[in-house]
């Protein structure tokens, strides 16, 4: 018998059905989005639950809103939506890039912006792209609606500030402005790749000089990573070559990402800093 | 009726369209898993769950006080608990107060009515074992080997002497010693490991599944399962890849299905899913590999010294030939009148290691070719001069002995690689860890050569002698026609296809009329296993042979019944005879299976008859036939990242005769993508739990469509004449020089030699910047 086969799968037709489902629920992973994350970890031996509710093409977590300060992506969006999607590309190309680097054309088509924000692995490509958005997450239960900066979402290696009654809804994200975004992921082949070592920036230069910079990586820690640091020692600077040495030595010395079967600690560490310099070297 | 005369057909050397293709591209065959069996009950392996110790009880659970469920272990072996293999130590489940030799050794086997009340019967059995501390790895026995080499527990040796190393080692103006590493690699057959075993009534088993070498099972089950040959039958399913990972172990999982089978009476199913079947199925042999070579200033090779140690795991099974295998493959390309070649199997406490796609020469190759780059820089010449200058060519006497005929196109790989690839230009614009204006890529070029020994080993065909039958028949249209019936397997390499070919034109015969049934010993002669390269060049002589005896047969019968005993031939399929109206093969066939019966030609391959090996001192004929290639890697490597790109690579062939060039040109390229996949991504060795680090397709990485370069592949043909069509080995040849093609191409690139393989970024970044450092 398949996995899918014993689990009693429910699918409301609106959020707030959806809503009520969820009410109450003590765990996580009953949500069903695409099943691209779910799916693989079940037939890994993750036990199922008796009971999961989709949120696949419910209408309210499909929507794409685009106002002046925030693009509303809702969390149903799939990735290959994101990745075809001209008008989003002009103001978040980092997510658009990052989108079109998930597994491949057929996960792409399944897997969802919400799912792998919400499967919260440090390795999750859309993540560093939405964290230097400086956006927050939207969430809704029975008990009303709340926004978590992204900057707070993600709190241990896959833990989200997130009750498991709560549906994410959508992302508010804004939009680039005059700054360039970057992103750059090192994966272990060319498709169908888990990272090694990804980054996405943000960076606004005017007359030479760094007047904002959010730079992201993921994979190198338990969750994806904002660099503080180095955003903070890049802010108020004139770009030059030194700066961006430095600026590539101070990530290096920040971060402290850990050997597993995809790459070694001293790679991670050293390609952490050169994916800074990348980003600076494109401005 | 036309008077034209009839057209003979000829199809070799044509790209004929796949025999087997419609059904696999329209999803119609039927693989085992897709096979409705009624009735069967399935089989779960329960296995030890530490890599060492002393197995002291089996207990099992409150899941087995039900019906419809049976558990069999050591005590339920029929006869002797020993699987045969290569060396008879191997025990088919391990017994109470025996050694555990490995993570993952079966101990016991459930079957049940249903897979989940197996499955969950299984994780109710409780194994104790006084735990032993294992050795894992590789590593830890090479390092036993260089401080006390009389401490490495070695199960086979052998060595290889040519000349006199000592005088040559005193002739040479210089010397370069260098090691090479490689690992583990996962077969990765599309289909995962499965068979199904059906007891009989008269004691006798019957073995159905995707399964390399039906013959197998038949010959070495016999002791434990206390049945003859006659009596363990093997049918092949289609097979979904096997890449030798179908070749030793379904003789395992036979015996393992064979147990619960013979003691419940029913049929019983093993498949593995994935994760199962990556940590407990064979995988390549790692490899470590060193030379020593000493050469005159002109660069003449006076010495060649090499010791090669494979991992064989915890058990020889068949590492013993792959070891053969690896070492005749060392110094094979190349002219030295002195060498020493030293080959050991060690024995780790990890999984048998087995057959795949090489079985042993990539490691060697690996090695030497890795290594004649650093003889060329150290000698100031460029890779390709000098291999122009040393390499092997007809008239020239291999490390065993033996003199190359002029039927091995060495020099022609060679020449055409360099000029396909415009080498040389590319090889001066190489990076050298510099890059130039405008250039954000180090930019490099990679050269191998090699040999791949066609068959097997020494006289191995001659002592097998591979038998095959082409049999007249009634076809399913009821029409007459040909099967052909050799134990050869389909496993996606097409070999259907280009035995339809040969057929065809040994009896010119239109190929509509000829099938070829899967192997099942029950019905075919015993033409070998589907293994070492051998099968077109070898079987493939049987199936010409036996068709032109069956051609004979049909002429000499037409000739008395249609043609008042004038004589007869059979040409583009009709029979004609001078003056006389022709008669169509179909009236002829149908009258001969009316009159006589049954007709079929036959054939039994032999070895020219001045073949001489002798295997106590490795001296004589290594392989009956040698196919040769060379390939250049051209690649980028980002010094932002260190991450590579193999951008193009050029392969020269020569496998002699080329029967179908479509499915041959299929086989170098898919070859080339799996050597790929070793050579820069493919990882996984095992644990310090004893198991495989990397138990999923999300952490075993093989290529993607993405990854693969652009390919040119051209052959040249130099055909092996003894053995009409004329066909040399090509299975494994294209898995053979790949890495360390991109190896030197790394070298070329950034200035520096990377000596294990994979070629990751993490081991280029470890070269490129020390002081950052860290472990490839
Ligand atoms: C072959 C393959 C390749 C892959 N490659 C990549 C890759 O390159 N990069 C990458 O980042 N990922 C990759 N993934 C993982 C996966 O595809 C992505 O994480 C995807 O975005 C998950 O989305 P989903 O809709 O399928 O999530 P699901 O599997 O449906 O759900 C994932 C998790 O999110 C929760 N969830 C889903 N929707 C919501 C919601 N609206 N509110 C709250 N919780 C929710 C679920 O409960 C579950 O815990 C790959 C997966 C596969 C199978």
């Amino acid at each position: 018998m398949k996995i899918t086969e014993k689990i009693d799968v429910r699918f409301p037709r609106t959020l707030a059905e959806a809503l009520r489902l969820q009410a109450g629920e003590q765990t996580r992973g009953k949500l069903l989005a695409g099943g691209t994350d779910l799916m693989v970890q079940w037939a890994a031996g993750v036990p199922a639950p008796e009971r999961a509710t989709s949120v696949w093409n419910l209408p309210e977590l499909s929507a794409i809103e685009m106002a002046p300060d925030a693009i509303e992506i809702g969390a149903g969006v799939t990735h290959a939506f994101l990745r075809d999607c001209v008008q989003i590309r002009r103001h978040l190309p980092a997510l658009v890039a990052a989108a079109a680097t998930v597994g491949a054309a057929q996960i792409q088509s399944r897997g969802t912006l919400g799912g792998n924000a919400a499967n919260a692995s440090p390795a999750g490509d859309t993540a560093p792209a939405l964290l230097v958005t400086g956006g927050s997450v939207v969430l809704a239960s029975l008990s009303g609606r709340r926004e978590v900066p992204l900057d707070r979402f993600w709190i241990d290696y896959r833990k989200i500030d997130a009750r498991p009654d709560e549906i994410i809804v959508a992302f508010r994200l804004p939009p680039k402005g005059r700054a360039k975004e970057r992103f750059r992921k090192i994966g272990t082949r060319r498709a169908q790749a888990i990272s090694k070592v990804m980054a996405a920036s943000r960076i606004l230069v005017e007359k030479g000089r760094i007047v904002s910079a959010a730079i992201a990586l993921g994979s190198v820690a338990p969750t994806p990573v904002r660099l503080a640091q180095v955003e903070a020692f890049l802010v108020g600077k004139k770009l030059s070559p030194k700066l961006i040495d430095e600026a590539e030595q101070l990530a290096q010395a920040t971060v402290a990402p850990i050997a597993d079967i995809r790459s070694s600690a001293e790679y991670r560490r050293w390609a952490s800093g050169r994916l800074v310099r990348d980003a600076l070297e494109h401005l | 009726m036309t008077k034209r005369t009839s057209k003979p057909v000829r199809l070799i050397g044509k790209g004929m369209p796949r025999v087997d293709a419609d059904g696999k591209v329209r999803g119609t065959t039927r693989y085992l898993n897709d096979i409705d069996y009624k009735g069967i009950w399935h089989g779960v392996v329960v296995r030890s769950p530490v890599p060492r110790g002393i197995l002291r009880a089996i207990v099992p659970g409150p899941a087995f006080a039900g019906d419809n469920l049976v558990l069999a272990t050591a005590k339920d072996i029929p006869g002797e608990n020993v699987v045969h293999m290569h060396d008879r130590t191997m025990p088919l489940l391990a017994e109470i107060g025996g050694e555990i030799r490995y993570r993952g050794e079966p101990v016991a086997v459930v079957a049940a009515a249903t897979p989940e009340q197996a499955a969950a019967a299984a994780r109710d059995v409780r194994i104790e074992v006084d735990e032993l501390p294992p050795l894992l790895t590789l590593d830890e026995a090479v390092a036993i080997f260089k401080s006390a080499p009389g401490k490495l527990d070695t199960m086979k040796e052998q060595t290889i002497v040519k000349g006199d190393l000592a005088q040559g080692f005193t002739a040479a103006d210089d010397v370069v010693e260098a090691e090479y590493w490689a690992g583990h690699q996962e077969q990765l057959y599309l289909e995962n490991q499965g068979l199904v075993v059906f007891p009989q009534k008269d004691g006798s088993i019957l073995s159905e599944g995707s399964i390399q070498c039906p013959y197998f099972p038949v010959h070495e089950l016999n002791d434990p399962l206390k049945l003859p040959p006659e009596k363990i039958r093997v049918r092949q399913t289609p097979i979904g890849g096997a890449f030798g990972g179908k070749e030793d172990y379904p003789t395992m999982l036979t015996g393992y299905a064979a147990l619960p089978a013979l003691k419940s009476g029913k049929p019983v199913k093993i498949t593995y899913e994935r994760n199962e079947d990556i940590l407990f199925t064979p995988k390549r042999h790692p490899v470590w590999v060193r030379f020593k070579t000493g050469f005159k200033k002109d660069g003449t090779l006076t010495a060649i010294e090499c010791d090669y140690i494979l991992d064989g795991g915890a058990y020889l099974t068949i590492s013993d030939v792959v070891m053969y295998r690896g070492i005749l493959h060392c110094a094979l390309a190349y002219r030295c009148d002195n060498v020493v070649i030293r080959g050991k199997v060690a024995r780790t406490n990890s999984f048998p290691c087995g057959a795949f796609r090489g079985f042993g020469a990539p490691q060697a190759i690996w090695g030497i070719e890795s290594h004649m780059d650093a003889i060329a820089a150290r000698l100031g010449k460029t890779p390709h001069e000098y291999r122009l200058q040393v390499h092997a060519r007809p008239g020239d006497v291999t490390p065993t002995g033996q003199t190359l005929s002029d039927e091995n196109g060495s020099t022609a790989c060679l020449k055409l690689a360099l000029k396909r690839s415009d080498f040389a230009r590319k090889l001066r614009q190489a990076s050298r860890g510099k890059l130039r204006k405008g250039q954000k890529k180090f930019v490099g070029v990679g050269l191998s050569f090699f040999a791949h020994g066609s068959a097997f080993t020494g006289d191995g065909e001659a002592k097998f002698k591979a038998k095959g039958r082409v049999e007249l028949a009634r076809l399913e249209d009821g029409k007459p026609g040909i099967n052909i019936r050799v134990s050869s397997t389909e496993m996606g390499q097409g070999v259907h296809t280009i035995f339809t070919q040969i057929a065809a034109d040994a009896l010119s015969l239109d190929a509509a009329r000829i099938r070829f049934p899967m192997a099942d010993t029950g019905l075919v002669p015993n033409s070998g296993p589907t293994v070492a390269s051998r099968t077109t060049m070898v079987v493939g002589n049987v199936v010409y042979r036996a068709a032109l005896d069956l051609k004979n047969q049909i002429e000499s019968f037409a000739a008395l019944r249609f043609f008042k005993g004038a004589p007869a031939e059979l040409r583009g399929s009709r029979l004609l005879s001078k003056g006389a109206r022709p008669v169509s093969f179909e009236t002829a066939a149908k009258a001969m299976l009316a009159e006589i019966g049954s007709a079929s030609g036959f054939f039994e391959f032999l070895l020219p008859a001045d073949i001489r090996w002798d295997q106590a001192t490795f001296k004589g004929d290594s392989y009956p036939g040698y196919s040769w290639s060379a390939n250049v890697a051209e690649i980028e490597i980002d010094p932002l990242t260190c991450e590579l790109e193999v951008k193009r690579v050029t392969a020269i062939v020569d496998i002699g005769r080329v029967i179908n060039p479509v499915t041959a040109t299929g086989q170098v390229e898919g070859g080339l993508t799996q050597a790929l996949g070793y050579a820069v991504m493919e990882k996984i060795g095992t644990g310090k739990n004893g198991l495989y680090d990397a138990a999923r397709l999300q952490t075993y990485i093989i290529p993607t469509a993405l990854d693969v370069p652009e390919y040119d592949v051209k052959f040249v043909e130099y055909p092996y004449s003894f053995a009409p069509p004329g066909a040399k080995g090509l299975g494994e040849l294209p898995m053979d020089g790949l890495a360390p093609a991109i190896a030197n191409a790394i070298e070329a690139a950034i200035g520096r030699r990377l000596r294990q393989i994979p070629l990751t970024p993490e081991a280029i970044f470890a070269a490129l910047h020390p002081a950052q450092g860290g472990t490839p």
